[in-house]
């Protein structure tokens, strides 16, 4: 019902496409009107299940069906016992597990499930012939972790497909033993990582991403920080693509946590805030126009400058430090100058920067000669925001 | 502007066409999409009511098959769901309510419904009490999309004082990132659809004190490009449904004119298919009732001539919220 970027059709069907539709839209609501029976006679088993595997792959933002499914699981597909309860009540879940894999759509699943045999293995018991209660749980939860990654790679903005691979996972914490709970979120890292490198920018796949380490960093999974890990992942990131606004804003929401978990002293901060300087400019120098890096840039200047809330890279920073932290970005930002006249940007961070400079110093206004040139610059450069720039010379000419 | 809505040279707006392009979207049972989008078929006669509404025609829908429809869609908890036998979900039941508030139907809901009460708690049952939030049904998603709803359906049914309406102020706060913007949850991306619903859910709250109005307003500024499009998030492709979520949280802070209107207008007017009705993303694609929606509310909030003016908090025909809000 949204479409986005697809080509508006030149002319009305022809007969025969009509008839091709007409002929698609009788067996997907043949398939529907089944699956909706079922849910209708509350009736959540096997046959219900492929139902829903058959639907969803042909239409995965039909949510009810989502829940249909999510339905039969829980009545009976996924019926093993919780760590630690009674094992005789792991007995039915064993056969029904079974089901997947024999019919036909599960083909893939069943093949993307053998394919993490090291895993398998730990199901199997000590004596090594008894399964463990929990195996047919198991097996089930990588099942389902399998059917929804095709969708994933031709859906990667359906919110129900993530948001059902979530409650997947939430399964596993609730159903298998720690260790095996945790192994099954660890590779949703690799995942993760996989739907970033198709598209660096994908915001479900980014919250996918923080909601994944949370959970394998709290004390259910047994976990401890992953900030390191993580800092460096944005570090890879904005390596390969420095417009990465996702990789720049969750490495800014990472630093505070890094620092306190390194017991940063003083002059750690200071050394670490001088390093983001840097690699900011390094990038502001070849690609002055990329607004991800100047957002970075006024959040590091915030951090400096002690904006309220912002205190969190080197918060005991004399007047004297700020003062000269900020005159050396103005200066280097003025040498981009040289090679860079028409980019507005750099007019703005001149001005915002120099203005909150009087502000700290309490000094005499700087150069009203410095200011409205730039400001000049900004109204050529950037029309579109002239109400903005109109704005911004009120506040100065109040100060 | 000249009465018939040309502003120098400005192609005009097709309201006939998207009147008819609207009214036709439930004849075409006939083409697949049809069934493949049934689980947004609320959702969908939210967005082209609304634009029915500020098109200026607010009654090319049916009325009482309209509220037939919408009552036809809910569950016994109060909860909607998209069609009749989907799952009620906190999506499709804010779009019944602000249905059944554009229709005058809440009598309907009353007498042929399960009543504003047990609507608004099923609403309120699905607000977490520790963090305030609020997931999109039973099987416990959450995200600032929900708890706007939450609010908007809410405060329309008069109903608000059923959630903890400081603790989902708190959380909204939670969320707000050193752009001035606001994401899915406390730590995620800004992105100008999630802006949008913390926005509008703050001023629901009466919050609006909370905003770091020029921050904010750098950020959403900076959505506009060449184009004159607007994007959702930096270093993106601008989008027609943008030039809601951004232009109307701008408006939610009086920064509008922190942007180009006119070159915002024409883009929109673009991406309009003059003929057969609707707009779409670009210029172009495939129109839909979604994008119809978004770009007939921002060039209401634009001003555009002509038009029913919408309200930048509920996108909805202001005169809708002030009826029901007093």
């Amino acid at each position: 019902m949204a479409s986005h970027g697809v080509a508006r059709a030149s002319g009305p069907r022809t007969e025969e496409q009509r008839e091709l539709d007409l002929d698609k839209i009788d067996r997907y609501r043949t398939l529907e009107n089944q699956v909706r029976q079922k849910a209708t006679d509350q009736s959540f088993g096997e046959e219900t299940f492929q139902l829903t595997s058959k639907l969803l792959r042909i239409n995965p933002e039909y949510y009810t069906v989502w829940n249909v499914r999510r339905r039969c699981l829980i009545s009976g597909l996924l019926s093993g016992p919780l760590p630690g309860s009674s094992p005789s009540k792991a007995l039915p879940s064993s056969s029904a597990t079974d089901t997947p894999t024999t019919s036909s759509d599960a083909s893939l699943a069943s093949s993307l499930t053998r394919t993490q045999q090291p895993h398998d293995s730990q199901t199997i018991g000590h004596n090594g012939t008894t399964p463990e209660p929990w195996a047919g749980d198991l097996d089930t939860i990588k099942s389902e972790l399998a059917f929804t990654i095709p969708l994933l790679m031709e859906f990667p903005k359906c919110y129900w497909i993530w948001q059902y691979r979530l409650w997947v996972l939430d399964q596993a914490v609730e159903r298998l033993p720690v260790s095996a709970s945790r192994r099954i979120w660890e590779e949703e890292l690799g995942l993760v990582s996989k739907m970033l490198h198709r598209d660096t920018r994908n915001f479900h796949a980014w919250g996918y991403r923080r909601h994944v380490v949370t959970k394998l960093e709290s004390s259910t999974l047994n976990g401890s920080s992953m900030t390191e890990p993580e800092f460096a992942y944005t570090t890879s990131k904005i390596n390969a693509d420095l417009s990465n606004f996702s990789a720049w804003h969750s490495r800014s929401q990472l630093i505070p946590r890094l620092l306190n978990e390194r017991k940063a002293d003083q002059a750690a901060r200071k050394d670490f805030l001088e390093r983001e300087l840097n690699l900011v400019r390094e990038g502001l120098n070849v690609g002055p126009e990329d607004q991800s890096l100047w957002f970075y840039h006024q959040y590091l200047i915030a951090n400096i400058l002690e904006t309220p809330g912002y205190q969190t890279i080197a918060p005991d920073l004399t007047d004297e430090e700020r003062k000269s932290y900020v005159e050396s970005e103005i200066v280097e930002i003025k040498d981009l100058l040289e090679d860079y006249e028409d980019i507005k940007w750099i007019y703005e961070a001149l001005l915002e920067y120099t203005l909150a400079l009087d502000k700290l110093t309490k000094a005499t206004p700087s150069s009203q000669h410095d200011l409205s040139s730039w400001l000049g610059k900004l109204r050529t450069l950037d029309p579109m925001r002239a109400g903005r720039w109109s704005d911004m010379e009120k506040q100065w000419s109040q100060a | 502007m000249s009465p018939t809505g040309q502003l120098s040279g400005l192609p005009i707006l097709a309201i006939d066409s998207h009147v008819r392009y609207i009214q036709s979207l439930d004849t075409k049972k006939d083409e697949l999409d049809y069934w493949l989008t049934e689980h947004l078929r609320l959702n969908g006669v939210y967005w082209g009511l609304t634009a029915l509404h500020l098109l200026g025609r607010p009654d090319a829908l049916p009325r009482q098959e309209t509220i037939d429809f919408v009552l036809s869609c809910q569950h016994d908890n109060g909860g909607f769901g998209a069609a009749p036998g989907h799952d009620a979900h906190m999506l499709s039941t804010v779009s019944a309510v602000q249905i059944l508030a554009m229709v005058d139907g809440f009598d309907d809901l009353e007498t042929k419904g399960k009543g504003k009460q047990q609507v608004g708690t099923y609403i309120a049952n699905l607000q977490n009490r520790d963090t305030g939030t609020f997931s999109g049904d039973e099987w416990g998603e959450e995200d600032t999309r929900f708890l706007y709803g939450a609010l908007n359906a809410l405060s329309l049914l008069g109903l608000l004082s059923l959630a903890d309406v400081d603790k989902a102020v708190s959380y909204v706060v939670s969320c707000t990132n050193h752009d001035g913007g606001y994401g899915v949850r406390p730590g995620a991306e800004s992105h100008s659809g999630q802006i949008f619903t913390c926005v509008a859910a703050l001023a629901i709250a009466q919050r609006l004190d909370l905003v770091d109005k020029e921050k904010l307003g750098r950020w959403l500024s900076e959505r506009q490009v060449p184009c004159g499009g607007l994007n959702g998030r930096p270093e993106k492709k601008e989008d027609v449904c943008y030039s809601w979520w951004v232009l109307s949280s701008l408006k939610i802070i009086d920064l509008v004119h922190w942007i180009d209107r006119e070159a915002l207008i024409r883009f929109i007017l673009s991406c309009q298919d003059e003929e057969s009705g609707g707009i779409s993303d670009r210029p172009n694609d495939r129109v839909d009732v979604w994008h119809t929606c978004f770009g007939v509310a921002g060039l209401s909030l634009l001003g555009y001539p002509n038009m029913e003016t919408v309200d930048p908090v509920y996108c909805m025909p202001k005169p809708v919220i002030e009826r029901i809000l007093g």
